[in-house]
């Protein structure tokens, strides 16, 4: 091990000196934050410039429910913190979300007081613009205390004696009734929203997980530039184990990868607001995930034979991944095979990792952390083999 | 070390690179103090030699032992022992020569102080103390071989091994080259020595091994080799024409043992020199030769390699 930092420590002092880990860590990331600001700046950056807390509404319940949801955004906007439009019907609504009238529109379903009132559930559905995701999440939340409010009896009660369904002497039994009936709105696909990155964070992720793929194959690739200079013969004669010059170039990749994406990251959250998440999250995603691509980009130098021919087999391997995994064009969930391999894949996973740490927390990207890190063992195993191999001759 | 075995003793050494085997059962051993020379020609299996005795290449056969203990690619006690200088200059030309040293002593487990010196120490003796703080990719060619040379006996090796150090330097740094390895050896240090030039070996070299095509073809002193092709002159006649046909003919005139052709030179080897000078004129002169000239020369390492191989150690 201490062979092992000797050498990722003269090699780091090399690329400082001929300016490659600037390029690497500093330069490239900076500019391609930079290239994303210009290219998706206005789409990300345009939600701090202010909250756009226009809500929609389509009632086609018009029952006491849907009365009291309807008075509720009332009150809001009476307060000015919103506004609130109705619509006739929910291909308007859908419409003015797209148009960017409103950034969010509920959609109260027919017979959603009824249903309630005879013990079913009911559900509000959201309709959220893709690029006002505050908005939407705001709009999440609102649906989400009316539904828990409707589940305490003495609503579902008022409702019930406001629709002169039942006498005020029942009023007792309908409350109990109404306690025990199921949550009176379920709020359908709230999962399915939160927990996506935007699209313009979750490309910018990928992309920089793909430049990671050129970025973490430095250190096999400056193996085999020693072999061609003459300077792995004289590491191969010392006295320190083979495995310690395989360890030590990972070391350098290692360093180079993260530093290089944490300044990525920092860069794209300054220079155009992109939301990463949670630092802690954040880091656990990218330190698995740079040596998940170390680990594979280490095992596809270990097949080349000089540097050039490494640096080819690494461009094409993380060309392959980024389209397997989703980076250049969105794979759907409902695209079998391919949906299911994207999740094989850093790009995909850091994506994923990435969605579940915005919506759910640390905690929820813990398994992608597992298995970006799988990967990485994995690939290393097969990574040591080959280079052992290839340093026997 | 210091003990009363050999530093080096290899014993059977065989290495096949597909269908050409390389290394033919080379075995010799190294006395500590001692300086032993491979000399051969190109492609003689030199360097693949010195590299299964340094454990950088797996040997197919045959057995390495360094102050007794045995040498294989992962064996790291032998290896702290062995001080190798490549063939090809094999030092980080981003890297100062100091930094270079540095690195590689660290690798051999030298800290602090004692590194410190013992840079200083190596500097002065590969001549590059002024130059220490410059990048090597400024040195010119014979500084980055001294520079070469240095990390490879900065860890004062019990053995010694270059392999041919000198190849692409200055008569001057040539000579300066030869004469550190005259104050290690004379320290102490065992030396495995490798070259094609015949004066290096003769002024270096305790005992020679005459290598060529994979086999030592024989071994011992100076003077032991010398005798072991008895009485012997070489003809060194400079000339321009068809050599390589008319050596061919030379070798048929009686009296001689062994003829080569190279570059500008014919190299006669025989009984008698004096002899078989006019009718090797003669026939010179009868093919169309134009000979500039002729000179016989006492017997020699050159003398010996033309003797057993039936070439020039330089083709
Ligand atoms: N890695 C290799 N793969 C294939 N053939 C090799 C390899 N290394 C050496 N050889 C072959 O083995 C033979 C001996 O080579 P070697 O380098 O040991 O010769 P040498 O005596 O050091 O020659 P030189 O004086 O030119 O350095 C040559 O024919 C060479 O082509
Ligand atoms: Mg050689």
């Amino acid at each position: 091990m201490r062979a092992a930092w000797i050498i990722a420590m003269k090699d780091l002092a090399l690329r400082i000196r001929d300016r490659s880990l600037f390029v690497l860590a500093i330069i490239a990331p900076l500019v391609l934050a930079l290239v994303f600001d210009v290219v998706f700046g206005g789409t990300v950056g345009g939600e701090d410039a202010g909250l756009d807390l226009s809500f929609g509404v389509v009632d086609l319940d018009a029952g006491p429910l849907s009365d009291s949801f309807v008075s509720t955004l009332d009150s809001i906007a009476a307060d000015g913190l919103a506004t609130v439009t109705g619509f006739g019907s929910s291909a308007e609504a859908v419409a003015a979300v797209e148009a960017g009238e409103v950034a969010a529109a509920f959609m109260l379903p027919a017979g959603m007081s009824a249903g309630y009132l005879a013990g079913g559930g009911a559900e509000i559905e959201i309709v959220g613009d893709v690029d006002a995701p505050t908005t939407v999440g705001i709009a999440t939340s609102i649906a989400d205390g009316f539904a828990s409010a409707s589940r305490t009896g003495a609503m579902a009660a008022a409702t019930a004696l406001a629709g002169g369904a039942i006498g005020p002497g029942d009023m007792a039994e309908v409350a109990v009734e109404a306690a025990a009936a199921p949550p009176p709105v379920t709020l359908g696909n709230i999962d399915a929203v939160t927990r996506q990155l935007q699209p313009p964070t979750s490309f910018v992720a990928g992309l920089a997980i793909f430049f990671m793929f050129f970025v973490a194959g430095a250190g096999v690739t400056s193996m085999l530039e020693e072999r061609s200079e003459g300077t792995l013969g004289r590491l191969l004669v010392a006295p320190i184990g083979r495995g310690s010059i395989l360890a030590g170039k990972s070391i350098t990749s290692i360093i180079i990868g993260v530093g290089s994406l944490a300044i990525l990251v920092v860069a794209s959250a300054y220079l155009m607001g992109a939301e990463w998440g949670p630092p802690l999250g954040v880091a656990g995603l990218v330190v698995s995930a740079v040596l998940a691509v170390v680990g594979l980009m280490s095992l596809v130098g270990g097949l080349a034979r000089t540097p050039e021919h490494s640096a080819n087999l690494q461009a094409i391997v993380g060309v392959t991944f980024a389209m397997l995994g989703g980076t250049f064009v969105p794979i759907a969930p409902g695209e079998g095979i391919l949906a299911t391999l994207q999740y094989l894949t850093p790009n995909g996973l850091f994506v994923r990792g990435l969605g579940d740490l915005a919506g759910a927390g640390v905690s929820a990207a813990v398994p992608t952390m597992l298995s970006l890190l799988a990967i990485a063992a994995v690939a290393g195993v097969f990574a040591v083999v080959v280079v052992a191999r290839r340093l026997q001759r | 070390m210091g003990g009363n075995g050999p530093v080096l003793e290899a014993v059977g050494l065989r290495k096949r690179f597909g269908d050409l085997e390389a290394v033919r059962g080379v075995g010799f051993t190294i006395d500590p103090g001692e300086t032993y020379g491979l000399l051969g020609p190109n492609g003689a299996g030199k360097t693949t030699t010195i590299s299964m005795v340094s454990g950088l290449l797996e040997k197919d056969a045959g057995e390495v032992t360094i102050a007794g203990l045995p040498v294989t690619t992962t064996a790291l006690e032998p290896k702290r022992l062995v001080g190798l200088v490549p063939q090809e200059v094999a030092i980080y030309p981003d890297l100062t020569a100091r930094e270079n040293l540095r690195f590689f002593g660290r690798l051999y487990e030298m800290t602090g102080k004692a590194l410190a010196q013992r840079i200083d120490e190596v500097l002065a003796v590969i001549g590059l103390s002024d130059r220490a703080d410059d990048r090597a990719k400024d040195f010119s060619g014979g500084m980055k071989r001294r520079l070469n040379i240095g990390i490879g006996l900065l860890h004062r090796p019990a053995l010694l091994i270059l392999d041919e150090p000198t190849v692409g330097v200055d008569p001057q740094s040539r000579n300066a080259i030869l004469e550190s390895i005259e104050e290690l050896s004379a320290e102490g240090m065992a030396v495995l020595y490798t070259t094609h030039y015949m004066e290096e070996a003769e002024r270096l070299c305790d005992r020679v091994g005459i290598i060529d095509q994979g086999e030592i073809r024989a071994e011992g002193t100076r003077r032991q080799l010398v005798e072991s092709i008895g009485e012997q002159d070489r003809l060194r006649i400079e000339a321009s024409g068809p050599l390589r046909e008319v050596s061919a003919r030379l070798g048929e005139l009686p009296g001689v043992t062994g003829t080569s052709a190279g570059d500008g030179v014919v190299e006669v080897l025989a009984d008698d020199g004096g002899a078989i000078l006019s009718p090797a004129l003669a026939l010179l002169a009868a093919a169309g030769v134009a000979v500039s000239s002729v000179t016989i020369e006492e017997p020699d390492l050159e003398a010996v390699f033309l003797h057993l191989t039936g070439k020039a150690l330089r083709d």
